[in-house]
């Protein structure tokens, strides 16, 4: 009733006080009644009543005093306002027969139904297609997904998207359900990590908890992320086969992901790597340069800032590893230019990424990237730069002069030599071969990229 | 302010109250504590804005003030010197400390940012005093069986009741229950103490304590203890009636030695953890035993039995630590454990009924 005067209150308070203060003491205030002897506000506890009633009396009377009210005194009460409603709803005590240990005080419906219907399926609404930034790395991934969320269950079933970490696969799973979601809302689409299905698994099993297969079987959509945690448990994965085979059975979409593909995580069960990829896998890359920049451009303009291409380039040139990582920049680049009251521009930046980049070795010698490659294949620096030509040798010493290149720039015959080669075309043809190979196989990609990760770490 | 006191008195003073100064907070303000001189003492405080802790200590009072300073550089500081006077005094809101060759300076801010600490109305309110010894026996055993499921928050505390003229306390996590009766009472009390409060209070007791005064109205509650208060929001929310769950009548009833039955639960419990700790209890009326048995299937099993005076025949399952938990806080030398079938509740006593307590455990599904 007095809302909209307590809102023109606490719109004139916040311009006074820290913004800290204000949210820890006004959130859950309201003016509850307003009449002849004064003037009754709720607030959250008994700390901001004290608080209230010595530090912001004064500040309250003189602001209501300007709307026209002259309230004699203010009294503060501690809000109890859901304490009715609560109270009927969340504790019931259950004394039917059928007794589990947790029906001591069993709660309310709500606590039982919850983990089907709550609508929104523990999506996050923010992940939606359309603030999904494409580019050619991902550009596949985002088409299957459309698909698969135009035509739910008919379409790539299952459809298993695999890619590093920070590269967009939660955002696009959940796009999936968002979208599904918006098409019927009648659908029931439940997100969860797989590290959740068998924390539940195993409380099914210990405590006998009922209701477990239900809620994974009466869904339309199960999202199921970081797939590659469940590897290794054999009976979750049996679980988890059932409950595919299931929803696979009656047409309902299955949507995974994983860091690595399939085939690649050691510990998953035959039955499960076959089931994986009869749908459709598909790999999300690293964005290139130009995506790299169209993300930091969108992202911009979300928090109302146009920046100009040079900062852009720059923050895009060094930020190569994640998406999050570029986001994080930015926001640093932001925030730093709101505080200081700075253009944020490619000086500014500069400034700032330099702490980034500090953190990373700044002297990367060729021997440390030999060195490396070599302990990451187990084998000894002195192999890798002998005259053998076992396969086992040849692809890390490849590997070894893709990276000599491309991390430090160095020349050919450069390269030749730090590997005991005494011919440049070698290097010409190895570093060749490993950048037409990161395209196509999938291994040698994430063994480079493990390597580069470890020099940099 | 300018003031000196001994090290042990401030030293105690702020490892009592320094804990609960939070440093993720959003009020920077809350990571530090509030010194503030009071009379010819010194008041030390610290909240989290759920509960604060205020602990009075003697102190040679130059020149009264109040500053707030950052609770952990202060207390481990304090904590390293020697058993000395210290000096405190503020300059430029910066606290100078000064005992025996240690000299810091500490920056602090300015006490007016402080939380107010709340007050209580005395007047309208309930008050108990309660010997150190009943208050300590009665939270230890009823807060054990408090939850600390957060979607529940009344179950995450203990609930102080009237019932019959008699204060009672009790607590329940969904699969255990626990009740106490405390002191005979007139007033009508219906409050939810956080558990985290009591913790806190029971931490403060020491040894020379001999009584804590609890003091109460519907929203907060405030202990003393000697020198210390702690004042505390209550939890809003009606707790579940459980009286009605207490088994009235039971088919089985099991007499046996304490030492006994924790005996032979923590040696079933051992090869109880890969069930989830589940341990089946069997009573024979004919050869007067109690069993348990529990299986590992990977490592072996065990029966255990105990002599027991049983009135039938009976078997149950129980989670084995539930059940250690509640022979933990069980006084006396025998046992009455009670039951009637797989699924019904089981009850704990003494035998010994003037110790005014019980512990309900429901039984797993076996």
């Amino acid at each position: 009733m007095y809302h909209a005067l307590w809102q023109s209150v606490l719109g004139e308070i916040e311009l006074t006080v820290p913004h800290a203060t204000f949210t820890t003491w006004f959130k859950n205030t309201e003016l509850v009644d307003q009449n002849d002897a004064g003037v009754v506000i709720s607030v959250a506890n008994i700390f901001a009543k004290k608080q209230f009633e010595v530090k912001f009396d004064d500040q309250i009377k003189s602001i209501l005093s300007k709307q026209g009210i002259n309230p004699k005194q203010i009294s503060y009460i501690v809000s109890t306002s859901n304490k009715n409603t609560r109270s009927n709803r969340e504790t019931t005590i259950n004394s039917s027969s059928q007794v589990t240990a947790d029906d001591l005080i069993s709660t309310s419906p709500r606590y039982q139904s919850q983990p089907v219907t709550a609508s929104v399926g523990g999506l996050n609404p923010r992940y939606t297609f359309d603030n999904f930034i494409v580019g050619s790395s991902n550009d596949l991934a985002y088409t299957a997904s459309r698909a698969v969320a135009a035509n739910p269950g008919i379409k790539y079933n299952p459809i298993y998207l695999y890619g590093g970490v920070g590269l967009g696969k939660t955002h696009l799973m959940q796009a999936i359900g968002n979208e599904i979601i918006k098409n019927d809302p009648k659908m029931r689409v439940l997100y969860i990590s797989s590290e959740t299905f068998v924390n539940e698994f195993l409380e099914y099993i210990r405590f006998k908890k009922k209701g477990f297969s239900e809620k994974y079987r009466n869904v339309d959509v199960l999202i199921i992320d970081d797939m590659q945690f469940i590897a290794g448990k054999e009976k979750t994965q049996e679980e988890f086969f059932h409950t595919f085979n299931h929803l696979h059975q009656n047409n309902k979409q299955i949507i995974i992901c994983s860091d690595k593909p399939p085939k690649s995580i050691p510990t998953l069960t035959e039955r499960l790597r076959s089931r994986f990829e009869m749908g459709m896998a598909i790999d999300i890359q690293m964005p290139d340069f130009e995506t790299r920049c169209a993300i930091l451009n969108i992202k911009a303009s979300l928090s109302g800032v146009t920046l100009r291409k040079d900062t852009i380039e720059y923050l895009a040139t060094n930020i190569k590893t994640n998406i999050r990582e570029l986001e994080g920049a930015l926001n640093r680049l932001l925030a730093y230019a709101e505080m200081r009251g700075v253009e944020p521009d490619i000086s500014t930046a500069e400034g700032l990424l330099g702490n980034i980049r500090q953190s990373r070795p700044q002297h990367l010698s060729s021997k440390q990237i030999i060195d490396r490659t070599a302990k990451h294949f187990q084998l000894d620096v002195s192999e890798i730069c002998s005259e053998k030509r076992d396969k086992y040798i040849v692809v890390p010493r490849q590997i070894a002069m893709y990276l000599l290149r491309s991390e430090l720039h160095l020349s050919f015959p450069k390269i030749a030599n730090e590997l005991g080669r005494k011919d440049h075309t070698t290097a010409i043809h190895s570093i060749e071969k490993i950048e037409k190979a990161i395209k196509l196989d999938f291994l040698i990609r994430e063994q480079v990229s493990s390597i580069r990760e470890k020099l940099y770490a | 302010m300018e003031l000196t006191v001994t090290q042990e008195n401030l030293n105690h003073a702020l490892s009592a109250v320094s804990r609960v100064a939070n440093t993720k907070t959003q009020l920077p303000i809350l990571s530090n504590i509030l010194l503030r001189t009071d009379g010819n003492r010194l008041l030390v405080a610290a909240t989290n804005l759920e509960i604060a802790i205020t602990q009075y200590i003697g102190a040679k009072i130059t020149k009264p003030g109040a500053i707030t300073i950052p609770a952990r550089l202060m207390s481990e500081f304090i904590s390293s010197l020697p058993k000395e006077s210290v000096e405190l005094k503020v300059i430029n809101d910066n606290l100078h400390i000064k005992s025996g060759t240690y000299n810091s300076v500490i920056n602090g801010y300015i006490a007016d940012e402080f939380p107010e600490l709340p007050t209580i109305n005395e007047s309208s309110s309930i008050q108990y005093s309660i010997k150190v010894e009943d208050f300590k026996k009665a939270v230890s055993q009823t807060i054990i069986t408090t939850s600390s499921d957060s979607t529940r928050p009344v179950l995450t505390g203990v609930y102080w009741h009237s019932y019959n003229n008699q204060l009672y306390l009790a607590a329940t996590d969904g699969y255990r229950l626990s009740e106490r009766r405390l002191v005979g009472t007139k007033s009508d009390v219906s409050v939810i103490i956080p558990t985290q409060t009591l913790q806190e209070v029971m931490r403060n007791i020491i040894d020379d304590s001999s009584e804590v005064d609890i003091l109460f109205d519907e929203t907060q509650v405030r202990f003393r203890i000697n020198d210390a208060e702690i004042i505390s929001r209550l939890i809003d929310g009606n707790f579940p009636d459980y009286r009605q769950l207490v088994p009235k009548v039971s088919e089985t009833t099991v007499t046996l030695n304490k030492l006994d039955f924790v005996r032979i639960t923590k040696i079933a419990g051992l090869f109880a953890r890969e069930s989830g700790g589940s341990v089946t209890l069997t009573a024979d009326s004919n050869k007067g035993v109690l069993s348990v048995h529990s299986i590992a299937s990977q490592m072996g099993e065990n029966t255990s039995e105990a002599k027991a005076k049983v009135t039938a025949d009976g078997q149950i399952t129980l989670n084995s630590r539930y059940l250690s938990e509640a022979l933990s806080v069980i006084d006396g030398e025998n046992v009455e454990f009670s039951f009637s079938g797989k699924i019904a509740p089981c009850i704990l006593k003494s035998t010994d009924p003037k110790t005014d307590y019980y512990h309900i455990i429901m039984p797993l599904k076996s």
